[in-house]
Parts: C-alpha cells; structure tokens; sequence
C-alpha cells in the first residue's frame, strides 16, 4: 500500500518533469516559428513571447528538481560501481546503508534551506527581472517539492536496504 | 576580518577596478582591519542572486545593475527610462532624486547603498545610418526589458528578445539588426565585426550600485565603519569620473576599428524624444508611490 | 593550514566518498559542504540553497535536456540504424570504418551545441547499440565518443568560450573563429589515430560486408536523406538566423519527431518512452551540474584556487614554462572540478600573468578550451565520463581508460598549437581585415 503510493509519487514527480521538458521545447519551437512569420511577413507580422527565455528556465529548473526522486529510483543517478562490486555482500550492504543514510542527510539538509530560501522570496516579493514579472517563490515551489520527494526517496531506500539486508536500486544499464 | 565581494562584470570593466579601487582604500585605510576579496565576473554568485546573497549574509557586500530590481518596485529602475535623464548632470540629478528613496526600499530588506557608479549613455549601433524614427521601422531590435520591448513597438521596429552572450551570433546571422547599449558594451564586444554604425543618441544612463548589509555594517567598529563610508564615497566620485571618461575613450576606439560615429540628426532626436515621452505617460500610470516620488522630486529640481 | 595540504584534503575526501559508491552529485554537494563548514566563513546552508537555485534556471542550459530527447527520438526511430547503413559502403575501405561516424557526428553535433555533454549524449545515444551491434570494439567507441564529444566546446558555438569571452572581455565573435581550425586540427587528430589503430590491428575493426559499386553506394545513401535533412534544418534555422544556438535545440526536436514518424516504426509510445527517459538523464546531469556549482562557489569562498593560481604566478616564470605549470595546475584541478568552474574561479588571477609575459588573450582562449576538453575526460570529475556511463552502464574509471588516448592527443594539441600560434590566430584575424 505505502509501497504503492510511494512508486505513485515519484513517477508523478517524473512526468511533471517531461511534461516542463515539453514546455520548453514548445516554447522555444513556437517563438522559432513566431521568427520564421517575421521573416515571411514582414516587420508588421513580428510578435514576441515574452520573457520566453526566463520561462524556459524555470521550466529547466522545474524539470530537473521534480525527476530527482524518479532517476534516483530508476537506477540513473550515476555512481562509482568498479570498487565496491568487488567487496563481499555484508561489506557493499554496509556502505549502501552508509551512503545512502549520508544522502538522506545532505537531501533533508539542502531541503530545508530551499525551502527558506523560498519563504525569503515569498516574504520579501522577489520579482524575475524580464519583461514579465513572475513572482520568484512559483518556480522555487518546485525546487522545494522536488528535493522532499528526493529526501523521500532517499530515506524511503535507505530502510528498504536495511530490511532487505542488501542494496536495492539496480544500475540502469549494468555493462 | 575579511569580506567576500561577488561582483557581475569582469575585471577590465571600470565598474570592477573602480571597486577593486575601493577595496584597497578600505584596507588601507583601516590597516588591513578590514580586507574586501573582490569575486569579479560573477564567479561567486550569478549577477541574479546577488542581491539576496547580501541580504541574507551569505556576503556581507556585493555590486548589481540597479535597474533589474525595476520589477520589485519601479524606484529602482528609473534611470533606465529612455531620455528620462540623458546626460551627466541629469543623471545626477536623478541619482540624488532616487537615492533617498531607494535607500528607504533597501531598508527594508537589510541593505545600505554604498555607492551607485552609471553606465555611459547607450547609444544605437545599426548596420545603415538612422537619421529619422522611420529608419528603425522594420529593423529587428534586441529588446533584454519591458521598457525597450515597448520602446521597439513605439518605434515600429520588431523587439527581438537576445541574451547578452548571443549578441554577436544574432548580429552575424541576422537575427537582430539594431541593438542600444553603452559604448562600453559596444567597445569590448568589438562590436565592429558586425555592426558599422554608432549614433549617440544617449538614451540613459543606467548604474550599477553597490550595497552591504546593513546588520553586519553595523557590527564592524565604528573607525572602521567611518572608513568603508569614506571609501564609498570617494568611490562614488572617481567612479563617475571613469564612466566620463570611458564614454570617450569606447567612442573612440570604435572609431579606430573603423565604425562610424554620428551625433544624432534634431530630427531624430525629436522623434526619439517623443518615444521617451510617450513611454513616460504609460510609466507614470502604472508606477510605484515610491516611483512617482522619484519623479516628482527630480522634476521639481 | 596550507593551500596544497587543504587541496589534499579535499581531494582524499571526495575520493573515499566516490570509492564507497555515493552518487557522484551527492559526493561534490557533500565535499563543498565539507569545505564550506572547515575551511570558509560563510552560512553553508543558504549558500547551498543559492547555489541549487541560481544554477538549476539558465536559459543557456535549457537546450541540454532539448538536445538529449533529440537523441532519444533518433535511437527509437529507423533514422539512426538508417544513417549508419547509408554510411557503410562509403566508410568500407577506410581504415578504422564506422568509427569514424563517432568523431564526425560529434564534430557536425558540435556546431549545432555549445556543449560537449550534450554531444556526448545526442550522438553516443545513437552511436553507441549501432557499432556495438556492429561488432566495433567497447573500448574504441567509448574512446572515439568520449574524446570526439569533447569538440562540442571548440568548435563554435561555445558554451566556454561565451563565459571566458564574457568573464575577459574579449570578442566572442573572434573566439568562436579561433576555435575553427584548431577544431578541424583535433578532428583529424582523432580521426588519424582511429585509423592508424585500425592499421596496426585490423583484426579489431568488423568488416563491414561486400564491397559495393559506386550506384549500390548511391542508392544506399538515400537512406541518409531523413538525417541529412534534420542537420540542415538545424543548422539552417541558427545561419539563416530565425533560432539562436538554444534555440536551434527545439527546431531539432521538432523536426526529428516529424522525421521520425514519416520514416516508420516511430509511434506516440515510443515518443513517450523517449520523453521520460530524456527527463531521467538531463535530470542526472542537471544534479551533477547543481553539485559541481555549489563546490565551484565553496572554492571561491575557500580561495583555494586563486590562491593556487597565484603561487604560480608568484614563480616568475618563461612564457613556456609558464604554460607549462598551467597545463599541469589545470589538469589537476580539472580532475576534480568541472573544466567552467576552473575558467571562472581563476582567470582574473591567471589572465593578467599570461598578458605580462606577452601571451595573446584570443590564444590563451583556445588553449584554455582545449584544457579544459581533457578536463571533461579525467576521473573522477568529468561530464563525458557522466554521461556515457549514464548512457551505457559502463564505470567511469573504465570510460576514462578507454579515452585515455584521446587526452593524449588533446595535449598534442596544446603542443601544436603553442608550436603554430597561427592555428588560431590565423583566421579570426583574417576576417577581421576582409
Ligand atoms: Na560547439
Ligand atoms: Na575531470
């Protein structure tokens, strides 16, 4: 039941996450198009998105935080395999529980200051600086929510191993 | 005790050895009580965060471009309205207009302007000359802000939004023809391998400030407090000295690399004028209190 | 403490962490966190959060994970099994074959992407399961890929390039000219080495079937037209100027979609798949990325670096031996910070002792791309390594041997270009007189 929620959580994260991947390349593609009706029509057929570039940045940002917790469970997150691969079993457990309880730690640590960093916009009213104001804390949210499913995902991993008695996130493309 | 400075803009840029300047007279003047680490070309920070890395104590001190903040209040970014203030004098004026009341803003988030230094006045760099409005009609002009974007419109040119970095590329393939910024700008990004003309038009001068925050100001001993007020201030003087003279020396090694320097035509200048005037109508509807008191206190001098 | 004895430090740390196997993003969060807490003075937790934050939103990265779907599209499409069996019979009697599809489709990626982890991932995604199946050697394609990716930063336009130009003050429009010949230079470098080792064991390299008559060799080309057709549409939206570089990003997303479903065998599921898996590996990069910002920020904090720098400025030494000392401070602060990072930290300390003994700063430019290139290759700290491990499964240590020879020539490079100035200056200076 936890199990399953929790799986539903960060494939939800993933998919917000293509789905601001889609964003930016439909937004940049449209603005690109908007560029190739000025040079058809002329000068009088010339519009602009505005702001399109600091959109496509939040997007980015949007993107890679909401996935974080998604790769991590996919196996993508990449890690130096060559030296522990040659430890007995209880020694890679071992170290699995102890680089996955250091990263749970650093997750929750780099969690709580994004998320003051957040209330700070919030409280002060940062404003993006481009043609349209878009109130800083909207995109930080997503920084926020990305790295608490991470912290999730880490901790939620960490106590998977330790029942398991071995590590339990296999490598995307083992070689 | 040592400060971190993350500053925005490299180290050949007057801004930066004017605050390299600076940092050196505060050490000095406090027999090294006081030591400032400059951080140039956003090395520490990206220009963005800078601001609220000051304001958070993540820094104690740091340098910006006053107008990006115009979208947190339109105090801030009175001095990039186009011929609003267009000269040496008029932007002081405006300076002295703006300071009381930004100051106050500031206040508000922890900071203490230090000093604020301006950009020369940004002029038009085309390909073709541009000796009325109707020139710049159909020209697709890099818009980096609301108030150009709405400066391009009123000009019937075609706003194009290019990042800073892109400039030389959109230029070359075509992709903008017609961009202002300072001579500066123009000058170090040898802007003559791809445009052939400058006309001073002075349009602004837009400045960079520097602001410390206010609570770790307040920690340090006063002697040592009286020299970085001291040092700020004699900053603030040699730094608008440079920009003068940066104006000149930039016009002039373009005119060197073999661009065209054209002092603006009364008719262009008219029609540019009338641009900036619309624009100020529109400003004045939609400003901030603290805008319109800028205003109100720089036209009353 | 020391300058060198913190280095060490750090460095023994990272390793430890790396060798126990923690993801390498949370090594470098966790090392910057180290250095902050021990060795600066500043609130450790806010900078991290700034860090994440103001570098996780620039536009100019917003291409990558656009670049990357591209790739993803193409490997799930006819069009990259397509490209290889179109090029086949004209590769068949050169030395070294398919391989060599590995350095040129970097080098065309490269002047469509700023950077070089983006070319890794674009054409390594569609390179890497067509000369495995082929039977190429693992060790060759991961080499010829690894080191071939690493044009995406010479050849214009380029991401480094931008932030030196910027950070210099220098014309970008004249650095990216520079970059021309020296990147044609390493494209042959690299695609003489791939033939010279075909040469002396031609036993490795599958032999790619019959040979074929000039009309078998046209008509199998028409299999390149779909290809042919996305590279001059991308590189045709940046030169007719409608797209800026990230831009162009997008229009070759589009139009390898189109593409791809024109040709067959493409469907809405598999865009999908490619979606989701494009968005789990820009999302690895991007924390790598976030982690390699927040230890480049710690060491400016910690001014280990310029401090480094400057002690070799202190020496006072020839031009040549001066770079020299460079290549080596380089190479090892490019082991373990990611090669941007090492420009930003230390160029205002390093330009102006380059400048004093007389060295050109367009030339000091090309030189430093090229060193930070090997950079990208080095353990433990190198996005080429990342991303084709990423790719393809296979440890980094085992990528890094694997382009080993490539770091070899890209100090070779450097050599010839110290040799011949003119490489580089050559060109930008000649369309400055047209
Ligand atoms: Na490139
Ligand atoms: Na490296």
């Amino acid at each position: 039941m936890i199990r399953r929620l929790l799986d539903t959580l960060y494939l939800a994260g993933g998919a917000v996450a293509a789905l601001a991947i889609l964003a930016i390349c439909l937004l940049v593609a449209a603005q690109v198009g908007l560029n190739i009706l000025a040079r058809v029509g002329g000068p009088a057929w010339s519009y602009t998105i505005p702001s399109y570039a600091d959109f496509a940045g939040f997007f980015l940002a949007a993107a890679s935080f909401m996935a974080l917790a998604h790769t991590l469970r996919s196996g993508v997150h990449i890690r130096v395999n060559l030296l522990i691969s040659r430890l007995n079993p209880r020694a890679t457990w071992g170290l699995e529980l102890l680089t996955l309880a250091l990263a749970t730690a650093l997750s929750a640590y780099a969690t709580r200051y994004a998320i003051s960093l957040t209330h700070e916009s919030w409280d002060y009213g940062d404003m993006s600086s481009g043609i349209v104001a878009v109130p800083l804390w909207i995109p930080q949210l997503f920084m926020d929510a990305g790295l608490v499913l991470l912290t999730l995902a880490f901790l939620d991993t960490l106590v998977e191993s330790l029942r398991a008695r071995r590590p339990v996130i296999a490598d995307a493309g083992e070689a | 005790e040592t400060w971190n400075m993350p500053v925005p803009y490299g180290d050949t840029t007057f801004h930066t050895v004017n605050i390299r300047e600076f940092a050196a007279d505060v050490a000095e003047a406090t027999e090294g009580a006081l030591e400032i680490e400059v951080h140039s070309a956003g090395s520490l920070f990206p220009h963005g965060e800078i601001k609220n890395a000051v304001r958070s104590r993540q820094v104690p001190i740091g340098e910006f471009f006053l107008s990006t903040l115009s979208n947190e209040d339109a105090a801030f970014g009175v001095d990039s309205q186009p011929f609003l203030a267009a000269s040496y004098e008029e932007a002081e004026k405006l300076w002295s207009a703006q300071k009381p009341v930004i100051t106050e803003l500031f206040a508000e988030q922890d900071l203490m302007p230090l000093f604020s230094v301006p950009w020369p006045a940004q002029g038009l760099y085309t390909e073709e000359e541009v000796l009325t409005v109707d020139d710049l009609a159909g020209l697709r002009f890099r818009a980096y802000n609301a108030a150009l974007e709405k400066f391009a419109q009123l000009a019937k040119a075609a706003p194009v939004q290019v990042e800073a970095p892109d400039i030389p590329q959109a230029f070359s393939t075509g992709q903008v023809d017609a961009m202002m910024t300072s001579p500066s700008t123009g000058a170090n990004s040898k802007a003559w391998d791809f445009v052939s003309t400058y006309t001073a038009v002075d349009a602004w001068l837009p400045k960079n400030i520097v602001v410390v925050n206010k609570r770790m100001f307040d920690r340090l001993p006063e002697d040592v407090q009286a020299a970085v007020l001291e040092a700020a201030a004699e900053a603030e003087t040699r730094g608008w000295e440079m920009s003068v003279a940066e104006a000149d020396a930039k016009k002039a090694v373009m005119a060197e690399n073999g661009m065209a320097i054209v002092t603006p035509s009364d008719e262009l200048m008219s029609g540019l004028k009338d641009i900036g005037a619309t624009m100020m109508e529109d400003w004045k509807t939609s400003a901030s209190e603290a805008g319109q008191k800028v205003l109100a206190d720089y036209e009353a001098e | 403490m020391s300058d060198p004895l913190i280095f060490s430090i750090l460095l023994a740390v990272l390793l430890v962490m790396l060798a126990a196997g923690t993801w390498v993003a949370v090594s470098l969060l966790a090392l910057a966190l180290f250095a902050m807490t021990f060795f600066a003075n500043a609130p450790q937790g806010l900078v991290l959060a700034t860090s994440l934050w103001g570098h996780s939103h620039s536009w100019s990265l917003a291409s990558l994970p656009l670049f990357i779907l591209m790739g993803e599209i193409l490997l799930r499409s006819r069009l990259s099994q397509d490209m290889f069996s179109g090029l086949a019979p004209w590769l068949g009697r050169v030395p070294g074959r398919l391989l060599h599809v590995n350095v040129l489709g970097c080098a065309i990626f490269a002047a469509v992407s700023g950077s070089s982890a983006a070319t890794a991932a674009t054409i390594g995604r569609m390179s890497v399961p067509e000369l495995t199946e082929r039977g190429y050697p693992q060790s060759l394609i991961l080499g010829t890929l690894a080191g071939s990716a690493t044009l995406g930063f010479l050849i214009p336009p380029s991401i480094i390039l931008i932030v030196y130009g910027v950070a210099t003050e220098q014309s970008i429009a004249r650095l990216f000219m520079a970059g021309v010949l020296p990147g044609i230079m390493l494209v042959a470098l690299f695609g003489g080495y791939v033939s010279l080792r075909a040469m002396l064991s031609p036993s490795i390299i599958p032999e790619e079937s019959q040979s074929f008559t000039l009309r078998e060799k046209l008509h199998a080309s028409r299999r390149l037209i779909p290809v042919m057709l996305l590279i001059l549409g991308v590189i045709g939206s940046i030169y007719s100027g409608v797209a800026s570089p990230t831009d162009a990003a997008a229009v070759g997303v589009i139009l390898s979609t189109l593409l791809a479903f024109a040709s067959g065998g493409f469907n809405w599921t598999s865009f999908r798949e490619a979606l989701m898996s494009a968005t789990r590996t820009s999302c690895m990069i991007a924390f790598i990325l976030m982690g390699a910002a927040f230890l480049a920020i710690a060491m400016g904090f910690t001014g280990i670096p310029r401090n480094l720098a400057a002690w070799i400025g202190g020496m006072e030494l020839s031009p040549a031996a001066l770079l020299v000392a460079l290549t080596i401070f380089f190479i090892v602060l490019g082991c373990f910070l990611d090669g941007i990072s090492v420009v930003v930290l230390t160029t205002s300390i390093i330009l102006p002792m380059v400048e004093a003994v007389g060295i050109d700063p367009m030339w000091f430019g090309i030189y430093l791309v090229l060193v930070v290139e090997m950079s990208q290759i080095t353990p433990p700290v190198g996005f080429n390594l990342f991303v084709i491990q990423g790719l393809t499964g296979v440890d980094i240590l085992r990528v890094a041997k694997a382009a080993l020879p490539f770091f070899g020539l890209l100090l070779l490079a450097v050599l010839l270009i110290s040799v011949f100035p003119g490489l580089v200056t050559w060109l930008p200076e000649a369309m400055a007189n047209r």
